[in-house]
């Protein structure tokens, strides 16, 4: 198993690029020539090999003729068009995917962040991290229904995830490829990348970048996403202790409940606290409930390690991309 | 037939249990399919052994008709009749028609020009001409799925539909799925319209159906909710029934212990308990249904695409 998984996440062969910008647009046809400018702009100065992934995320404006423009005018972009939307974790996922480079680095195709932070983040991401966040440090968005709803909520990930990233909403970030290729990225779990890095022992860094105020378009997130937001953290929490040994975390649910059961059954069969009235019906009742709970989350944990067992997301195999290795050589034997 | 450029049509007829006269209503469509100027072939899939029905076939073979057909050995539904016949077809478009008149023939060249804009263009039959109780069960049906799916479609029970070929390349249907392929063609990523199409005055006789059926429409559309909207984040909706059901048990327990301590009344006492532990169990049930369905799609998440690409350049 272990060399498929290898070539799995290794780049394209022959491909030799290194670093690839991963940008996602949705509705953005103002913005995806300036977009591209800036970015090249910071890429030619780069002593690098790289490459621009454009996505467009099902825009129905004119987006994706601008990103045709650009593509036949620059060999270096490549730009991807999905049927219809499907979200900003599809379009970034599907970047990811298609993107060649050794490091990716992923931005927002608003032109709210700064592609002259991109030196910065490799720069960082040389001193020997495997993820390096954005934070925007200056937000530049409306205080009540953006900047506050965001601290919560980077508040509560962090004490949840027990992954204090200050800003997990920002777009600017840069990866080593190997490692956020291994990542399963689904629904909207962008916003929770580096919680999920963080099951790989990934190093995570964050420097502060600049960020500026939306100038054409019109902005697509709003108060709603904190319920949202909440669902996905009570989710990705109980995932996360859980995917890598289901079994134990059922298997701890079923002996909770069986514990409950056994406690009831005594209540209705010995009464040893001597309580009033006729305690046996309901006591056997609640015996009998919790007895059942415990042998369902018994099966259930048996079925999800089946599960967990046939799939290809496999946490262990995270080690091999984060782990550090010395390697002095084979020692020679004899004289 | 001739070669040439122009998109060849395969026409799929399933026959399933409700079928009128084959052989009149072949000719009908012939005609229209004519009118639309495309070369076109028709298949029909027996969904089980009809054997007045494959006589009439014959018959028509025995004239001169080109067409097809395929006998399933046993009933698999509408559904794997339609893929049946989609397997046996080669046309770039492909139109599935009713084996009964429920709608105008006329209407049929329009389907297939709605396919320059669309990927998918279903019939509805419009303005309808039967009963109003037909109507209002039609409207309540579709009232409710257009509340699930958050999309605007007015007739799921129409046979009619044109499509693209890559469609059914990429939706596999099955069950009684053929009854909202719009709508899983739609979540696919197709361009998906619906065209008014005149209902056949054959069509018009009262619907009323059993019990089971109406249960059955409702379950579809159950399963339609979650295939559309919670695949990829179970935990999502599982855990927020599950933590409510949970919640409410847990506030009935402490309820009940706050009048055991203050009021002084014995908690055996009390059969409200027996339903509080019971909502408690459900809850916890409910979101470790949610948490195995997370953990399918978390450890499997690389077979799972969750978007369909168009196009990619460069």
């Amino acid at each position: 198993m272990g060399p498929e998984t290898v070539s799995e996440c290794t780049p394209v062969p022959g491909a030799g690029v290194d670093l690839s910008v991963v940008v996602p647009f949705f509705n953005e046809e103002e913005n995806v020539r300036p977009q591209h400018e800036r970015i090249a702009a910071v890429l030619d100065r780069l002593a690098l090999r790289c490459q621009m992934v454009f996505v467009d995320d099902g825009s129905g404006d004119r987006t994706w003729s601008q990103l045709r423009a650009v593509a036949a005018g620059d060999s270096r972009v490549r730009a991807i068009r999905f049927r219809r939307n499907y979200g900003q974790t599809a379009a970034m996922t599907a970047g990811i995917e298609h993107a060649d480079g050794t490091i990716l680095l992923t931005m927002d195709g608003d032109l709210q962040n700064d592609p002259e932070d991109i030196p910065r983040l490799l720069e960082k991401l040389d001193e020997g991290y495997d993820i390096v966040v954005g934070w925007r440090h200056r937000r530049q968005d409306r205080l009540l229904t953006r900047r506050i709803p965001s601290r919560v909520a980077n508040w509560l990930i962090g004490k949840v995830t027990g992954v204090p990233v200050r800003d997990n909403g920002c777009s600017l970030k840069a990866y080593r490829a190997r490692l956020i290729r291994m990542i399963p990225l689904y629904s909207e779990m962008h916003r929770f990348i580096p919680a999920m890095t963080s099951l790989a022992g990934a190093r995570i860094a964050e420097i502060r970048v600049n960020h500026f105020s939306r100038r054409y378009g019109q902005s697509k997130y709003g108060l709603s996403r904190i319920y949202r937001v909440l669902l996905d953290l009570l989710a990705i929490k109980t995932l996360l202790s859980s995917a890598a040994h289901p079994l134990l975390w059922f298997g701890t649910l079923a002996g909770a409940a069986l514990l409950i059961s056994l406690g009831a059954l005594l209540a209705a069969l010995v009464n040893p606290w001597s309580l009033p009235g006729n305690p046996v019906l309901i006591s056997m009742g609640i015996s009998l409930l919790f007895g059942s709970l415990a042998a369902f989350a018994m099966f259930s944990g048996v079925f999800s390690e089946l599960v967990y067992w046939t799939g290809d997301v496999r946490i262990e195999r995270l080690s091999e991309v984060t782990a550090e290795v010395l390697d002095g050589g084979i020692a020679e034997g004899g004289v | 037939m001739n070669g040439g450029s122009r998109p060849t049509v395969s026409v799929i007829i399933p026959v399933t249990e409700r079928f009128d006269d084959v052989r009149e209503l072949y000719f009908r469509y012939r005609d229209a399919l004519r009118e639309s100027g495309l070369d076109f072939e028709i298949t029909y899939v027996l969904d089980g052994r009809y054997p007045d029905v494959l006589e009439a076939l014959k018959g028509l073979l025995r004239d001169g008709e080109r067409l097809r057909a395929v006998t399933l050995s046993r009933p698999f539904g509408e559904a794997t009749a339609i893929m049946v016949g989609f397997n046996h077809s080669s046309g770039d478009l492909i139109l599935t028609l009713p084996a009964y008149e429920q709608i105008e023939p006329s209407g049929i060249p329009r389907l297939l020009e709605g396919l320059r804009e669309q990927d998918l263009v279903a019939a509805r039959r419009w303005p309808r001409i039967d009963s109003r109780f037909n109507q209002f069960q039609a409207a309540g049906f579709h009232f409710l799925l257009n509340r699930i799916t958050g999309l605007h479609f007015h007739d799921m029970g129409c046979g009619a539909r044109a499509f693209k070929r890559r469609v059914l390349e990429e939706i596999t249907l099955y069950g009684d799925q053929h009854r909202f392929f719009p709508v899983l063609a739609f979540h696919q990523g197709f361009r998906v319209s619906e065209i008014d199409v005149p209902q056949s005055p054959r069509d018009a006789h009262q619907r009323l159906y059993g019990f089971g059926v109406y249960l059955r429409r409702l379950l579809d559309m159950l399963s339609v909710f979650f295939l559309t909207k919670f695949t990829k984040k179970p935990l999502r909706f599982f855990g927020l029934l599950g933590s409510g059901v949970f919640a409410l048990g847990a506030v009935l327990i402490v309820y009940l212990v706050v009048q055991r301590l203050v009021g002084d009344v014995p908690l055996s006492d009390r059969p409200l308990l027996l339903l509080a532990s019971l909502l408690v169990v459900l809850g916890i049930q409910i979101f470790a249904i949610g948490l195995v369905g997370e953990i399918i799609i978390f450890s499997h998440a690389k077979d799972i695409k969750d978007y369909t690409i168009d196009e990619i350049i460069g």
